[in-house]
């Protein structure tokens, strides 16, 4: 066995090579620091209760798109959303429940999509962007919800 | 190392204190990295990861139940989206992303002797099992978290972080001898025959 010493040493090294070779990125910082104001406090949050790429079964009964894409599940007190997202196409299709008019954000961090949902809750969007999105809902019965930011 | 009140600045975020915020990014903006990065992911998707572990914080930093231990708290939340991103990664276009800057600009006052050897050390990090390749990467992030931390954010009692480092650190011993210069071992394998 190596001793102690040696491996104080070698760990030491190790700290040097990481930071020479894989520092953490100034733009890696900066969006972190970013982050802060991108969240409204205002707004209900939508936590991410299914999400069809981690291979749980969906055991609430809801009907299901048919499209093959990853399907999300987001819950607030006073409304769920969900999602298919085509990721290839980058297309996104979501239904507000209860079913009822709204507008919805779609938000990252390079910048946001708004677009309508009709009144039966449905809404779709082309050009949907990669990295974190979160989704900004507004009705007019109910308070903004906000969903949980995902990687799309 | 600095000194900072992270659980006064987690309650200080909290209350929308942007200046609080940007000391707990400072603070652990190299853990998350760590984490990313030792989970296997590229610069392109470990950056997308800690931002997204940012966001998640700053979503739910009025509800986080133990602010003292929000630096597990977003190393597990870390570490969760990096399984979800490989994942999802088969429905991912996997173009492999440019590099996003920094990284192997040599210090003017590095020999060239400890460049090779930083280099060879790198190499075998990479080569590493992801298991010890975390621990190590989580144990040299800037600042390094505690024990009770590495505990809590990699699953493994506090007794057992240290002989585990041990092993990984041999493991890590036998990876860099091919990585090696010729001119000798950059790192003495102590007593061992």
């Amino acid at each position: 066995m190596s001793d102690r010493r040696d491996d104080e040493a070698l760990l030491g090294a190790l700290g040097r090579a990481v930071s020479r070779h894989d520092p953490v990125p100034e733009s890696v910082v900066a969006a972190g620091r970013g982050a802060f104001g991108m969240v409204s406090l205002d707004a209900e949050l939508a936590t991410l209760v299914y999400d069809s790429s981690l291979g749980e079964e969906d055991t609430r009964g809801l009907v299901r798109g048919q499209g093959g894409g990853r399907e999300l599940t987001f819950e607030a007190p006073s409304l769920t959303v969900e999602v298919e997202v085509l990721t290839a196409e980058r297309r996104l299709l979501g239904q507000l429940v209860p079913p009822g008019p709204g507008v919805v954000e779609i938000r990252s961090p390079g910048g946001s999509v708004t677009v309508e949902a009709d009144h039966l809750g449905r809404f779709s969007a082309a050009d949907v962007p990669t990295g974190p999105v979160s989704l900004r809902c507004r009705g007019e019965e109910r308070p903004p919800a906000d969903t949980e930011w995902v990687i799309l | 190392m600095t000194d900072l009140d992270v659980t006064g600045a987690v309650t200080a975020a909290a209350a929308g204190d942007a200046d609080a915020w940007n000391a707990l990014v400072d603070r652990y903006s190299g853990l998350v990295w760590a984490v990313a990065r030792g989970e296997g992911l590229s610069r392109a998707d470990a950056a997308d990861v800690s931002q997204t572990t940012w966001l998640r914080l700053a979503e739910h930093v009025g509800r986080i139940r133990a602010p003292e231990r929000v630096g597990s708290w977003l190393a597990t939340t870390a570490r969760h989206e990096c399984w979800r991103l490989a994942k999802t990664a088969s429905l991912v276009s996997s173009v492999e992303p440019e590099r996003l800057g920094g990284g192997e600009a040599p210090g003017a006052d590095a020999q060239v002797l400890e460049a090779e050897e930083l280099e060879a050390l790198w190499q075998a990090l990479g080569a590493l099992p992801p298991p010890c390749r975390v621990l190590l990467r989580v144990l040299v992030a800037d600042p390094p978290p505690s024990y009770a931390e590495v505990s809590e954010m990699l699953g493994m009692p506090i007794g057992s972080i240290g002989p585990r480092r041990a092993r990984c650190l041999e493991r890590l011993r036998e990876l860099v001898a091919p990585f090696a210069s010729s001119d000798g071992q950059p790192t003495p394998s102590g007593s061992r025959p």
